[in-house]
């Protein structure tokens, strides 16, 4: 019986990441290294039956999955790439919570450092045609006097017995 | 016949809503106080008409009155009364009355607030406030109705979603984020006023100001709430996702800060004054999407209410309305720009442009992470994400850099400063900063940015200390004891300066504490057997049995665990998994032990059949309370800035060349 | 008037009035399947009801649908007839095939003894296969040509309509 089902358990297979991603290309993973690592590429993949949740944080069963093949692919050494390129196939970009760097997904990592650029030219412009303007009705706040010189002499004055 | 009542009540609002409008901008375009009085009037009946149609609903909802479709959805006759209660803002049609309700006793206390005072601004200002509320009483009447009459009424219902049972947060979170959320229509309605009469006055300043300051400090409150119920309920252990509703209710919060530290610039030298007025209209924009993004399905979160025709309505409002701003703008921004310079750059001004600069950035990336999604799959039919580690990729420099400003900015003296008034300025809390930096490493922190934001930190906490105590200092050298000068300078008189030195206090804690809350946290898997101890954390953690609970609306499997720490037993958590009659997957409510120093978190992953072992995950966050508690420290320097105080009109000459030059620098 | 406003202002308005209008026509919880085109990831996986292990390429030569789904899911109850009757329509010339995951053999076995068991019922391990099919929930089916290419993904349970439609684009 037990040499049947032994039979038996060699013949199944399941759907191997070697098909799709080929040898690993790093180092088999152990221990708490392994458990840490795990971690890591987990919060890259997304719950595909999740809110946005990643498969490191989720407690939902497919997620469960999900990390326990990542950890499975590590301890043999697959390296991040792989493993996320993996999950990338079966799933699409969808899967990746970090958008990969190329494609039409570089352009969300772009918009940024481009606003931030474009902002500086127009604060420096700004501030270099504000110094230049002429002074205006500067009218000193009544709610901080100690910040406002003329104030804190005028009370000094005032207030002096 | 509730239904009907409140259908009528409804449909009242909607009518007055209207029609206030449309008087508040014929008195604001002829100037007639007549007028004015007359839009008072509306936008006082409004504020009734909401508050009694809330009533009705909340009447409908306690005496479980099913013919009512609302209640039929989300009413029960199993929940507690509390349940039944909050359930006015558990589900879609009943938070759209809810936001009514709120909008209502804005625009009353708005307009009671203002009554005789800034007359040529006000009735623009109430004919736009009751423009949204219309907008919104015109979504209750229409397509999110909940009073319509269900024609075979069930004798019992659903309740509202188990997920929003779950814990006491749920009572105080929503109204929290309402109140800051709709608030902003409040200046909204100012900044039109300005623009419609080509002028912001000095004197309408202080209602901008205090009607931007208070949703502010609701919203500033209500987002730390938010992110504390995620943390005690969902279970995985963080307090942020960045889940495109909480960025929705971000965004706004953004551009409010943002426009509360132009309107200061603003204030001393005259300018920026279109600025701050786009930054009002754009918090206020910001709500509207953010509410398109919660109710019209189109971004996947863990909050969306569920989808209804209601989106396409909100579009249409959201897209008017911007086309309006955008447009009131453009004709008029120019008019509004008084003359008025800055020194220097390099000056408490220069930062205050950079904050905005930082805060501007910051709102488009998240903005455009929370849509890109959207783009990418309208623009090439492919799907992507865009999740947390982008976002935390993007938010951790530009939190640092804000540290920086908190620290650099009160630091440098306004105007212009010599070199070695810089130098005094700037160098001394270095000290403080190397400080703060080398204590944490001490406690372990190794992660590069976590340092420089306790670096940062320790820095800001040096100035913002003494810039806090200065007025205090000043005081007592004029002579006053310690206590008199304490009241006088700083409660009596520099309230708005001391109240913006104890929010940046708070915001600085907060930063530091997110940092070492994120990088310093630690997570363990386990399963353990009955009467089995783990060590994780500095814990020892026991399990000690399963206990089943009953209760009228939901089944609950408890875990129980003893905790010790150097053998002596410190707590018993109780983590859950709560099975409710409306749902398949039972829901996890985690177990949580906070100290000052850190929390220990125990989550249910799994529960073997046989109840004799369980699988959890263990999360141990360092400082995570001093977020929660920070926050609710700002909101009080909100509130402290935010009482006024009595006009003390002190006679103010402009500024002439031959009045002696006191110069500009700090004492 | 101040034209930079102006234009720059109504920019920013057609862009996110534009992203916003085309988001309402989607449904953010459905996932395009990016395995279209491909060859089908191969299995051999433990029948329920035998100790048979059945392997994907058997069925080569023929189109398959490949069904996955679990007894608590509630919209394959109602999916589960229409396959049923559709399997049993199509005879030999399409091989219908179920496969199961987070579920439990003896439950498997009793609804489908319950309901109806027209076509090998395959159990997954550790949800591995439906990973490597890129499955987001259940019922989700994939359509496979007789080369074992897959040229369609269905998500949510199918009509009998679904399923010609989808069978159509399989035996082309």
């Amino acid at each position: 019986m037990i040499a049947f089902l032994l039979v038996l358990a060699l013949q199944m297979k399941v759907p191997d990441a070697e098909q799709f991603v080929g040898k690993p290309q790093g180092t088999p993973l152990t221990g708490e290294q392994l458990n840490l690592k795990t971690q890591q590429v987990g919060a890259l993949l997304r719950c595909p039956v999740c809110q946005g949740l990643s498969v490191s944080d989720s407690p939902s069963e497919m997620a469960v999955n999900m990390k326990g093949q990542v950890r499975e692919l590590l301890s043999r050494g697959y390296t991040q790439e792989q493993i996320l390129s993996y999950f990338e196939r079966s799933y699409g970009q969808f899967v990746l919570l970090k958008p990969k760097f190329n494609g039409v997904a570089a352009a969300v990592w772009i918009l940024p450092l481009l606003a931030v650029a474009i902002g500086v030219v127009i604060v420096v412009s700004k501030a270099k045609k504000l110094e230049a303007a002429p002074a205006g009705n500067r009218q000193p706040t009544t709610d901080n006097p100690s910040d406002d010189p003329y104030i804190s002499r005028v009370r000094e004055l005032v207030e002096k017995p | 016949m509730t239904a009907s009542l409140g259908r009528f009540l409804i449909l009242a609002s909607v009518l007055v809503s209207a029609a206030g409008a449309f008087i508040g901008f014929a008195a604001g375009q002829r100037q007639s106080p007549e007028g004015l009085k007359w839009a008072r009037r509306f936008a006082y009946a409004f504020a009734a008409l909401m508050l009694l149609s809330t009533l009705v609903m909340e009447y409908a909802l306690i005496t479980h009155d099913f013919s009512v479709q609302y209640v039929a959805q989300v009413g029960s006759r199993d929940v507690p009364l509390w349940v039944t209660i909050v359930s006015l803002w558990s589900s879609l049609e009943g938070s759209i009355l809810f936001w009514g309700f709120i909008l209502g006793i804005y625009i009353a206390g708005a307009t009671w607030l203002n009554r005789g005072k800034h007359e040529e601004y006000m009735p623009y200002a109430i004919g736009t406030w009751l423009g949204c509320g219309a907008f919104f009483a015109f979504l209750i009447a229409g397509p999110a109705n909940p009073f319509l009459t269900v024609p075979n009424p069930p004798l019992n219902g659903p309740g509202p979603n188990p997920l929003l049972q779950n814990h006491v947060l749920m009572i105080i979170h929503p109204p929290m984020l309402y109140l800051g959320y709709v608030g902003l229509t409040i200046p909204f309605g100012f900044a039109l006023a300005a623009l419609l009469r080509k002028r912001l006055g000095h004197s309408f300043l202080r209602p901008l100001r205090a009607s931007l300051l208070l949703p502010w400090i609701f919203l500033t409150i209500a987002i730390m709430l938010g992110g504390w119920w995620a943390y005690e309920v969902l279970g995985w252990g963080g307090y942020w996702a960045w889940d495109p509703v909480e960025n929705a209710s971000l965004l706004p919060w953004l551009t409010a800060t943002a426009a509360l530290h132009s309107a200061v610039v603003m204030e001393r030298r005259g300018i920026l004054k279109g600025w701050t007025v786009t930054l009002v209209l754009a918090s206020f924009l910001l709500t509207i999407l953010g509410t398109f993004m919660t109710r019209s399905g189109v971004f996947n979160s863990v909050h969306s209410f569920t989808q209804s025709s209601i989106g396409p309505t909100i579009l249409v409002f959201l897209a008017a309305t911007l086309i309006a701003s955008v447009v009131l703008l453009a004709l008029r921004i120019d008019s509004l720009e008084a003359e008025g310079n800055i020194e220097s750059g390099v000056s408490r001004e220069g930062m205050f442009l950079v904050n905005n600069l930082i805060f501007v950035v910051l709102t488009f990336t998240v903005l455009v992470g929370t849509c890109f999604p959207l783009i990418v799959e309208a623009v090439k039919g492919k799907q992507m994400s865009v999740g947390r580690p982008y976002f935390d990729a993007m938010a951790v420099p530009m939190g640092a850099a804000l540290l920086f400003l908190i620290g650099v900015g009160p630091a440098l003296p306004w105007g212009r400063a010599t070199k070695r008034e810089l130098v005094r300025a700037l160098v001394p809390p270095i000290g403080a900063g190397v400080v703060v930096a080398v204590i944490g490493a001490l406690l372990g922190v190794r992660s590069p940015w976590t340092l420089v934001t306790l670096f940062f930190g320790g820095y800001a906490v040096h100035v913002t200390l003494a810039q806090m105590w200065l007025p205090l200092v000043q005081r007592m050298k004029r002579g006053g004891s310690f206590g008199e000068s304490l009241v006088d300078a700083q409660l009596r008189r520099g309230r708005r300066r001391f109240g913006s030195y104890i929010v940046h206090a708070g915001a600085t804690i907060v930063l530091v504490a997110i940092a070492v809350s994120s990088t310093q946290r630690t997570s363990q898997e386990m399963t353990l057997s009955r009467g089995q101890t783990a060590q994780t954390a500095g814990y020892a953690i026991t399990f000690t049995g399963i206990e089943e609970r009953a209760e009228p609306h939901r089944q609950s499997t408890i875990a129980h665990f003893n905790v010790a720490k150097n053998g002596k037993p410190v707590t018993t958590l109780d983590p859950r998994m709560n099975q409710y009659a409306a749902m398949r997957e039972p829901i996890g409510t985690p177990a949580v032990h906070s100290t000052i120093f850190s929390d220990l978190y125990i989550s249910i992953m799994n529960i073997a059949p046989d109840q004799q072992s369980a699988g959890i995950v263990v999360i141990n966050t360092p400082m995570v309370s001093w977020i929660w508690i920070a926050v609710l420290l700002m909101g009080l320097g909100g509130l402290v800035a935010l009482i006024p105080s009595r006009r003390r009109v002190y006679a103010v000459e402009p500024q002439s060349e031959n009045a002696p030059s006191l110069g500009t620098a700090q004492p | 008037m101040n034209r930079t406003v102006l234009i720059i202002g109504l920019l920013i308005v057609a862009v996110v009035v534009a992203i916003l209008f085309m988001g309402l026509g989607k449904d953010p919880a459905h996932i395009e399947s990016p395995l279209i085109g491909r060859p089908a990831p191969g299995f051999a996986l433990k029948a329920v009801g035998s100790n048979e292990t059945i392997d994907l390429t058997r069925y080569r030569g023929k189109p398959v649908v490949l069904n996955f789904w679990a007894t608590w899911c509630v919209p394959c109850w109602d999916e589960h007839p229409v396959l049923t009757a559709n399997a049993q329509m199509a005879g030999d010339r399409v091989q219908y095939l179920g496969v199961v995951f987070q579920d439990e053999e003896s439950k498997i076995r009793d609804f489908l003894e319950q309901r109806g068991w027209a076509y090998p019922t395959l159990v997954d391990q550790a949800g591995k296969t439906a990973i490597a099919y890129g499955v987001g929930g259940v019922p989700e089916t994939y359509f496979l040509d007789k080369n074992g290419v897959i040229v369609a993904k269905f998500a949510g349970p199918m009509s009998a309509e679904d399923i010609q439609k989808n069978l159509q684009k399989a035996m082309q």
